[in-house]
């Protein structure tokens, strides 16, 4: 009984510890909304729960995925998350979650943002483009969610 | 009749008092009738006892019958006790609540340092010239930063709501 104790608070040490170490996995959506039916000859109709979210929030008829990034960004370090020719991300992991968020565009500082990303809640950039269009930046982490870290050990 | 007194009856019909005592004790008895009468029973029970006991004979010699017993007592001696442990096996038993204590203690506080983070959430500086405006929906989960140029004041257009009221605001 004991050893049994002892072996599943080590697991669950362990694993709290791997998860915190193993960095932080995003995922980034570069999307466009209009209230055309079809988009360009590189978009998809945007499938998932950010589909379902942007419907939800936004009136436009249609969503088109551009661009789907992943990225691994260990605690402490920056990447450049390339969404588009016009717009990068630029994002550090400052560990426990939290993340710094640059969006630049054109070269341009546009934004810098400070946010805890913990599943399933998504970070989404927008604004407007030309002939009552938009565009979205949607970030999630993917990593698991620490009350489903528990339940597997 | 205190109990420590008719212990005292006891112990001096038994003999197993020192001679001092025995003497005050057996001064007492002969001059308090009760403590007379006390002795005089507790002697008859002691005689039929010693009548009526069964006697206990051991089969062996007495020379085997405690030659076993040394030996007895020889092979517990053999034993390896706690001292002859190896010093691993006896720090162990520090070692592992000391190593909980410790897990313990890095759970929380990671735990605390996470708690704590949230205190600044959402920080947002926006770049020259720009303007964020930001939309949080608890239900879907999903915080939205409108960006816009300083100069371009306008609301966000297409974006449906619901207002403190619970009701749903559409901007166009």
């Amino acid at each position: 009984m004991r050893r049994a104790a002892c072996l599943l608070f080590s697991a669950f040490f362990l694993a709290a510890i791997g998860a915190a170490a193993a960095g932080l996995k995003l995922e980034a959506r570069l999307v466009w909304a209009t209230n055309d039916e079809k988009g360009g000859p590189n978009c998809k109709p945007l499938d998932g729960d950010l589909a379902g979210k942007l419907h939800g929030m936004f009136k436009w008829k249609s969503y088109f995925e551009i661009t789907n990034q992943l990225a691994c960004i260990p605690v402490n370090k920056t990447r450049d998350i390339k969404m588009s020719a016009h717009c990068t991300l630029r994002v550090e992991n400052l560990g426990g979650s939290r993340v710094e968020i640059t969006c630049i565009g054109e070269g341009k500082e546009v934004q810098k943002w400070t946010d805890t990303l913990t599943p399933p809640k998504w970070l989404v950039f927008g604004g407007d483009c030309e002939n009552n269009t938009a565009w979205f930046i949607g970030l999630r982490s993917n990593n698991p969610e620490p009350n489903k870290i528990i339940s597997k050990n | 009749m205190k109990h420590d007194l008719e212990l005292k009856v006891q112990a001096w019909l038994d003999g197993e008092l020192p001679e001092h005592e025995a003497r005050r004790i057996g001064q007492w008895i002969a001059r308090d009738a009760e403590a007379s009468a006390l002795a005089a029973e507790l002697g008859c029970v002691r005689q039929a006892l010693s009548r009526h006991e069964a006697p206990v004979t051991v089969g062996e010699s007495r020379e085997f019958y405690w030659s076993k017993i040394e030996r007895q007592i020889q092979r517990e001696a053999a034993v390896p006790g706690k001292d002859s442990l190896p010093w691993l096996a006896r720090w162990r038993k520090y070692l592992e609540p000391a190593a909980g204590v410790v897990a313990l203690t890095c759970v929380i506080l990671m735990a605390v340092m996470q708690a704590g983070s949230r205190t600044f959430d959402e920080i947002s500086s926006p770049g020259d010239g720009m303007e964020a405006v930001t939309f949080h929906d608890q239900s879907a989960q999903m915080t939205v930063v409108w960006l816009r140029t300083a100069q371009n004041q306008s609301v966000p257009k297409n974006v449906r709501f619901e207002d403190e009221h619970g009701t749903v605001v559409d901007l166009e």
